[in-house]
């Protein structure tokens, strides 16, 4: 069994039910975040859309932060999930440095790294991770990618040229797929928000949480 | 990163997660990196002395060995004081994944550690040059990698896309060949022949010159390669947010060195060639601490 996530972007509505569900079920500090819907506004007023693209941890398949792990604290499970074992994490952020997708932090209360894990625990005990059911439009599709018959694996086939991951050239095969996604949404280097210009005005910048 | 706003109608703060750039690895490591060269860096000058210039060396052995042995430890000190938890160390030697440079790297600098102190029993205690010489030897094998294990590690944070495991090497084992130099020249130069501080400054120019190559090709040349490079590299260019420092250490550790040292031998002055010694190493912190921090500012997600 090889658990993988997919994301119908087009399906999604940037609600962040996702993000909430999982900020409550794994008690995810403020300033840190294991999920994120992130926006991108295109185009020029009165031609403009909002585009919005899901962002989590990969598990990939080739996973820098599991090789680089120190004392194997980030571990692969059987069914493919890229796990954490906190009581074992040393601190030494050197996952967060590996990360090609900025999916890991340092949780600022317990000093250690942190990460989606899939809901790793939901999902031993034959639940769906938090978001999938928070999603209310079902962009969220969770499976297992040996399974042809399962959900996830029918929508990548239905769905071939259309499906991508982020960065595939760093070799690190994502178990996390986006259909209709593309270089505006998937490359962090295709945009930026412009300071001034946020969903709301007068932003102070906080301390990143867990860093020196 | 959050970030929020007060509104004055209700006093309520709003918060909004957003991912942003920050600081992972802080100057904590580029001291780190630079405690490292200098230990490393002069045992290789000291097993140079002993090999070209034996009747030179007299006492220095259980000096260079000491001046070691502190830099190593301030190596040491500083890689536990940028742990989130510094009393978990232990795991690594209980819990080492051995794919991972940090640990390989821990245990190679502990056993470093351990054969750095034989050496200092050997010259102090046991006053015995031969067996010192011997051991010296595989205390060089053992430092070439203990150099270079912070390259490795550097490569295998992929997301940043700066840091190459061929360029990071070379540049690691010349910073050491330039700081242990410098250092020799610094602390031990007055001991020394004006011989022993030409050779000495040759090797300090030489890897002055040769950096200075290196990070000068991957400035130019760097961005034609990835577009993430690139990107990174727009922080030594132009207004970039590191460009001053960059070229200040590119100065200081590089170029005026060279200079300094092209002066002192025409004036066979060794103030001189200590001045070229101390500009090295200070600018030897800075270039380490702008190479490992502009990458950092690079947004992931």
């Amino acid at each position: 069994m090889q658990l993988g996530f997919l994301v119908d972007l087009h399906l999604c509505m940037g609600c962040k039910g996702c993000e909430i569900a999982c900020k409550v079920e794994n008690e995810v500090p403020l300033s840190t975040w294991r999920l994120r819907v992130k926006y991108v506004d295109v185009g020029t007023f009165p031609e403009t859309k909002r585009t919005f693209t899901p962002l989590r941890c990969n598990h990939c398949e080739n996973a820098p932060c599991e090789r680089i792990c120190p004392v194997s604290a980030l571990h692969y499970l059987d069914n493919g999930i890229v796990n954490i074992d906190k009581e074992r994490c040393i601190g030494c952020a050197g996952c967060v440095m590996a990360c090609p997708y900025g999916a890991i932090y340092i949780d600022p209360q317990t000093q250690t790294a942190d990460k989606c894990t899939y809901c790793a625990h939901r999902v031993a005990s034959s639940m769906m991770p938090a978001c999938v059911v928070a999603c209310p439009v079902q962009a969220n599709i969770f499976g297992d990618l040996d399974d042809v018959n399962s959900n996830i694996s029918k929508y990548i086939m239905k769905n071939q040229a259309n499906v991508a991951v982020r960065k595939p050239e760093k070799g690190t095969n994502p178990h996390h797929f986006y259909v209709g996604g593309g270089n505006i949404n998937l490359n962090p280097l295709a945009s930026h928000r412009v300071d001034g210009h946020s969903l709301f005005n007068k932003i102070t910048t906080l301390p990143v949480g867990g860093h020196h | 990163m959050a970030t929020h706003e007060i509104l004055a109608a209700t006093n309520a703060v709003v918060t909004l997660d957003v991912a942003l750039p920050g600081i992972v690895w802080p100057w904590l490591v580029t001291v780190n990196m630079w405690a490292k060269s200098i230990g490393t860096g002069v045992i290789f000058m000291l097993f140079l002395l002993i090999k070209k210039y034996p009747n030179q060396v007299g006492n220095l052995r259980f000096q260079v060995t000491v001046v070691s042995i502190v830099f190593i430890h301030i190596f040491l000190l500083f890689t536990l004081a940028d742990l989130h938890q510094p009393f978990r160390m232990w795991h690594i030697f209980f819990y080492p994944n051995v794919t991972s440079a940090i640990a390989v790297g821990a245990w190679m600098a502990t056993a470093f550690v351990g054969l750095l102190f034989l050496l200092a029993f050997l010259s102090f205690v046991k006053k015995n040059d031969v067996a010192f010489d011997k051991t010296l030897a595989w205390v060089v094998a053992l430092a070439i990698p203990v150099t270079l294990y912070t390259a490795g590690l550097m490569s295998q944070c992929t997301a940043r896309e700066l840091w190459q495991m061929p360029t990071e090497s070379a540049q690691m084992i010349f910073a050491a060949l330039l700081s242990g130099s410098a250092f020799m020249i610094l602390v031990f130069g007055n001991k020394l022949d004006w011989e022993v501080n030409k050779s000495l400054s040759r090797i300090l120019a030489l890897s002055a010159f040769i950096s200075f190559i290196l990070y000068m090709s991957e400035y130019v040349f760097g961005p034609m390669k990835a577009e993430e490079l690139a990107a990174v590299l727009e922080y030594i260019k132009g207004d970039g947010e590191y460009a001053v420092m960059f070229w200040i250490g590119q100065w200081m550790a590089y170029l005026l060195p060279i200079f300094f040292i092209v002066l002192s031998r025409i004036n066979k002055s060794k103030p001189i060639l200590k001045f070229a010694a101390i500009l090295a190493l200070v600018g030897l912190w800075i270039v380490k601490h702008v190479w490992l921090m502009i990458p950092q500012l690079l947004p992931m997600s």
